[in-house]
């Protein structure tokens, strides 16, 4: 009997591994959802509270405060903003990867609350989880936007449309061009991600005016 | 930038047929005339006739008796903010200062406001030939550089010059005329208007990516110019959208199945090289009872 042992463990220990394969080509035949919805506790904040400065756009239009701070209380999003310029390809560039729980300004657009469209970018996510403008496209007409300025005040903007775009079709004119009021544009991705570019295919545009 | 008189003359009848056919109940009419309101433009007012009284200058939608927008009591020099409204048909209509909404306006005109357009509609002349014009504003720059566009309501100097740091930029702008746009680099400059009889200055800082409008007019004490910013964007806009997420929370594909076969694969050989060791032992000790 003794010399039957090995051959019997190695007849036991292939079936052991046919079915370790099996199982685990049964088990990983189907897609894993995106995650969703955000842990509990993540939820709406308060407005923040500070004089709400709208300058009248008139002949003389006077300069606003830089930006310092944005708050979205509908999706929990308050966070400092950080200043961008553009990349050396000439993209929009983007918060680093190192912090992706902040947004940033691109210093070439208008100020936020001076005429035209002022431009805020943040990340949807990490390589695991969730980054700031994560719930960005729950937005919807009339929600609240709030930009604190360097000077301590604020400035009110609501919601007018949410768009989704293909990268390759990115309309940069509608986003980027000239507007004759003060209004924002946020800027996330969205869509499907790309494993192969190791980038989303869309980008999630929030338009928005400043209330007055 | 049009100006468009004819066309709204016929426009104008265009939509008296259009409010008859609403009248008479036609669906059709009614489905049409919705179709046009999507989207938003802006739309900003002013009066730029020297000799002419404040005014009270109303907006009204198409088909709308109540005023969307009225602002009282207008005067010379005056151009109000933008204001968005949806995009579709509208009147313009001036009455005397604190004249009753009811009352035969002056002057009125339609403008059709497309979504993403922006316009100026400007009372514009003499007093004796007041007419409302209606203006396309730009709103799109070439890179790197400024939009300036003169509008020249000065009656005392009929025709003025408009130089940027020296060099002329309107050649020749008569009373009542708007000058098409010229693009001038960013930067900081004294922008003069010069006529035969007193000259404006005024030093004006043009941000890339922004349209601007010059006011000539008949000031207290001479020549008077005023500066508008229109509009502003990104001086120098990105290219594309932004690369603004790492995967994390993405949806995944089904992994490759290769690494779970060959499993199955190395399986299968353990088992059959065991299977066979075992039956070949079975023989052999069938031999060894035999012998």
């Amino acid at each position: 009997m003794a010399f039957r042992r090995p051959a019997a463990i190695i007849f036991a220990a292939g079936l052991v591994v046919i079915a370790a394969g099996s199982a685990g080509l049964l088990l990983t035949r189907h897609s894993t959802p995106a995650m969703r919805p955000v842990a509990a506790g993540v939820g709406a904040l308060p407005a923040p509270t500070g004089p709400i400065v709208a300058p009248p756009q008139s002949a003389a239009p006077r300069p606003v405060a830089a930006p310092v701070s944005l708050t979205i209380p509908l999706i929990g999003v308050s966070t400092k903003l950080i200043t961008l310029g553009l990349a050396s390809d000439g993209s929009l560039q983007v918060p680093p990867i190192t912090n992706t729980a902040v947004a940033g300004w691109y210093t070439g657009s208008p100020r936020p609350g001076a005429i035209g469209s002022a431009i805020i970018v943040g990340h949807i996510d990490t390589v695991n989880g969730p980054a700031v403008f994560y719930r960005l496209d729950e937005l919807r007409k009339g929600d609240q936007v709030y930009v604190r300025r360097a000077d301590g005040t604020l400035v009110k903007f609501l919601v007018t449309t949410v768009q989704k775009y293909l990268k390759d079709q990115f309309p940069t004119q509608t986003v980027y061009g000239p507007t004759p009021d003060a209004e924002l544009r946020l800027i996330t991705c969205g869509g499907t991600f790309d494993p192969a570019t190791g980038h989303y295919v869309s980008n999630i545009v929030v338009y928005a005016t400043e209330a007055r | 930038m049009r100006f468009p008189r004819i066309t709204h003359t016929i426009r104008r009848v265009t939509m008296l047929l259009a409010a008859a056919a609403l009248l008479l109940g036609g669906p059709a009419a009614a489905a049409h005339a919705s179709s046009a309101t999507t989207g938003t433009g802006w739309i900003r007012l002013a009066h730029l006739s020297p000799n002419t009284p404040a005014v009270d200058v109303y907006l009204y939608s198409f088909g709308n008796s109540n005023a969307q927008i009225v602002l009282h009591h207008v005067a010379y020099g005056t151009v109000s903010p933008y204001e968005a409204v949806n995009a579709g048909d509208y009147s313009v209509a001036m009455r005397a200062a604190g004249a009753s909404a009811s009352s035969q306006p002056v002057l009125s005109t339609s403008v059709t406001i497309d979504a993403d357009h922006a316009y100026t509609v400007a009372g514009m002349g003499p007093e004796k030939g007041l007419r409302l014009q209606v203006m396309d504003d730009d709103l799109t720059t070439p890179p790197g550089k400024a939009l300036v566009r003169v509008i020249q309501a000065s009656l005392k100097q009929q025709t003025v010059k408009v130089t940027c740091n020296g060099t002329t930029i309107v050649p020749k702008a008569a009373f009542a005329s708007v000058s098409s746009y010229q693009a001038i680099p960013a930067g900081t400059w004294t922008m003069a208007a010069i006529g035969s009889g007193g000259t404006a200055t005024q030093s004006v800082t043009l941000a890339a990516g922004t349209v601007h409008t010059l006011v000539v007019l008949d000031g207290s004490n001479g020549l008077e110019m005023i500066s508008l910013e229109d509009a502003a964007g990104a001086g120098k806009p990105p290219l594309g959208g932004a690369a603004t997420g790492f995967g994390g929370t993405a949806p995944h594909g089904p992994g490759s199945p290769l690494p779970w076969a060959a499993l199955i694969g190395a399986g299968s050989l353990l088992a059959l090289t065991g299977g066979l060791r075992l039956r070949r032992r079975g023989l052999r000790r069938q031999l060894h009872a035999e012998v």
